[in-house]
């Protein structure tokens, strides 16, 4: 299926407008209410990018979105989109035409975002801000979006050391890009504006902190699938943000009343899994379902692991700086590995799915080292080599082979 | 009472009688387009050699990729598991199991009751496969008994660099123009595909006893790269087309 027929429509705000209180009265049939308001969510981020309803900052998925909200700015993730765009299984032909500027060495989510902002799908930025976590291919994206678009690119470069000092002078670095990009777009920010955003972030990072305990229950009360998918959107794309606040809190009451009632997702759940890594496959694929089908549960997944501590509005650069310091995933591997063994003791799980898709190759390149540690602790562990958006480095076959035989060495212990 | 077990591969489908305690009768063939077929005639080639009456097959366990479309199967397991028990019924010392099949390559380490530990399979190009071999061998003129043979006469090995199925034939057209003996550049093509076996390994931790199963393990070619790699001695079943249909028949009896 192409997009281009819907392109006229697609490219205006007006058009989310009109169609977020439709959709939402859609969704609402089946599905739960922090569905809702991250459909509520998209369209209108969608609809102010749109719009131009202000100023477009496009980010990578871990750059503090914090900053862009304080500066009054609507955040841009394409690597969000990318994956939203292989949830409806329309990636192929947006990763094609992507794979022409770049090289078809870089990540699918990438190519798939550059492809659809050749087409003309997404949103054109007013800058790009990336920062060097996590991903490899994301300096060389960016900077390749900024020339095509004809805007500025900042680039933040986040220390890996941890020297003493280190945090503040990052802190530095982040105040001073911050003043400089709302400068440059003409933009009012003043730091008791990101205090302000920080407040709400606290809010936010404390109902996940609660959501995060509420899911250790048995039976796991809300499916992995759907935390690796707007869950983990939110995390990325909310923090800091009055719907960021809203989400979590319609979450929060979900996942409570689920565990009170005791119900859980799956009807039988015989064994639990931990997802490692913080995507999965998005075009429509049979992994889920399969685990569901077996009574596997995914109770909890690294991507919404919260890694940062609570987020402080007295000194909010030191706090951004903190956080963005803390990623596991841009840290030494020992220090994911104790996150990952901490989880699975958390979690209770019998076994941990590894989805290594293959464009991470700073987290996958990890994951031999932690399975030997997981499986030291007697736990089950599978690497899922895959792609997360490209439908057609995915096959079924040799994906369910490997699920099956993993499950049957579940049943096994 | 006897059970079955049915391995649909992707090129041969393999039957197993198993009475419980050892293998009444077996038989191989083709899987060809239809692996409904396949099952069925394999099955029933199995059971007429076994003098057996079908009503006496108390259950059936189907594996392989053509595992779900075996209608008489009541259970359905994967050929890593199957591989594993039928590995260690035959060999009981067996942690390690290395299965070479048709479409893919898989290592399988086990626990001393030859239940699954972990394994690591091949990506899904055919490379280290069956299907390789046949290629290659193709390319070269061969049949698969005058390729395994080859590597015996060989004086060096010469290297293959690509493990595309596609272009390690090219790069054998282009050895045999410059005149490369044939014998050597088998040699090469075993031990090409005995590293990316060993690789796949050292993802794991090989232990000692290791069983060579699948139909590459009827290749003394093979056996031979694989020792000279792992420095190791192998198991290797009398039969190691039917490892895992024997592993699917012990599964049954169960």
């Amino acid at each position: 299926m192409d997009l281009r027929g819907l392109f006229p429509i697609l490219r205006h705000g007006a058009f989310y407008r009109l169609v977020r209180p439709l959709v939402c009265l859609y969704v609402r049939k089946d599905r739960n209410p922090p569905f809702r308001l991250w459909v509520d969510f998209l369209c209108r981020l969608l609809g102010r990018a749109y719009g131009k309803e202000g100023r477009t900052i496009w980010v990578n998925a871990f750059f503090p979105v914090e900053i862009v909200y304080a500066m009054g700015a609507c955040p841009f993730i394409p690597e969000i989109h990318a994956s939203l765009v292989a949830y409806f299984n329309l990636s192929r032909r947006p990763i094609e035409l992507g794979g022409v500027s770049l090289s078809t060495d870089i990540c699918s989510f990438f190519r798939c975002a550059m492809g659809l902002l050749e087409d003309g799908i997404l949103p054109k930025p007013d800058i790009v801000l990336s920062s060097s976590h996590l991903c490899d291919g994301a300096a060389k994206f960016f900077s390749e979006i900024a020339k095509l678009v004809g805007v500025r690119h900042a680039f933040l470069g986040v220390p890996i050391v941890r020297v003493r000092g280190v945090k503040e002078r990052f802190a530095r670095q982040l105040r001073d890009l911050t003043f400089e990009v709302a400068e440059s777009l003409g933009l009012t920010f003043q730091e008791k504006m990101l205090s302000a955003v920080l407040e709400k972030a606290r809010i936010a990072w404390r109902l996940i902190r609660e959501i995060n305990v509420l899911r250790r229950t048995r039976p796991a009360p809300f499916p992995g699938s759907e935390g690796l998918s707007y869950v983990a959107g939110m995390n990325f794309y909310a923090m800091g943000s009055d719907e960021g606040v809203r989400f979590f809190a319609a979450l929060r009451e979900y996942v409570h009343k689920r565990v009170q009632r005791k119900r859980g997702y799956l009807k039988h759940e015989r064994w639990r899994v931990l997802w490692l890594h913080h995507i999965r496959p998005y075009y429509p694929n049979p992994i889920f379902s399969f685990l569901g089908r077996h009574g596997v549960s995914v109770p909890f997944e690294e991507a919404n692991y919260l890694y940062w501590p609570e987020p402080d509005p007295t000194s909010p650069f030191l706090s951004i700086a903190e956080k963005l310091l803390s990623n596991p995933w841009y840290s030494p591997l020992a220090d994911r590995i104790e996150i990952v063994k901490k989880m699975a003791a958390d979690y209770g799980v019998h076994g941990a799915i590894h989805f290594s898709h293959w464009g991470c190759r700073q987290t996958s390149s990890g994951a031999m080292l932690v399975g030997e540690a997981l499986r030291e602790m007697g736990i089950r562990f599978l690497v899922l080599p895959g792609d997360g958006c490209d439908p057609d480095n995915f096959s079924a076959g040799q994906t369910l082979t490997r699920l099956c035989a993993f499950v049957e060495s579940l049943g096994a212990e | 009472m006897a059970f079955a077990g049915i391995d649909v591969g992707s090129l041969a489908t393999k039957a197993v009688i198993f009475d419980g305690q050892r293998v009444v009768s077996y038989a191989v063939r083709r899987t060809g387009a239809d692996s409904l077929n396949a099952a069925i005639a394999c099955f029933k080639e199995a059971l007429s050699l076994s003098g057996l009456d079908e009503s006496r097959i108390e259950r059936v366990v189907a594996t392989g990729y053509g595992r779900l479309r075996v209608p008489f199967a009541q259970r359905e397991v994967t050929e890593i598991t199957c591989h594993g028990r039928g590995a260690s019924f035959l060999f009981p010392m067996t942690r390690t199991v290395i299965d070479i099949g048709g479409q893919d390559s898989k290592i399988i380490t086990l626990d001393g009751k030859g239940r699954v530990l972990d394994f690591v399979m091949n990506d899904k190009c055919a490379a280290g496969t069956g299907r390789f071999l046949e290629v290659m061998a193709q390319a070269l003129e061969l049949n698969l008994e005058e390729f395994a043979e080859q590597a015996f006469k060989a004086r060096r090995p010469l290297p293959i660099n690509s493990m595309c199925t596609v272009f390690a034939e090219s790069e054998i057209i282009s050895l045999l123009a410059e005149g490369a003996r044939k014998e050597d550049i088998v040699w090469g093509l075993h031990l090409s595909i005995a590293r990316r076996i060993l690789g796949m390994a050292r993802r794991l931790a090989i232990e000692d006893e290791i069983t060579f199963t699948g139909g590459v393990a009827k290749n003394k070619g093979m056996i031979r790269a694989l020792k000279a790699v792992l420095g190791r001695p192998l198991n290797v079943p009398e039969e190691p087309q039917i490892t895992g249909a024997l592993g699917a028949a012990i599964l049954a009896s169960l």
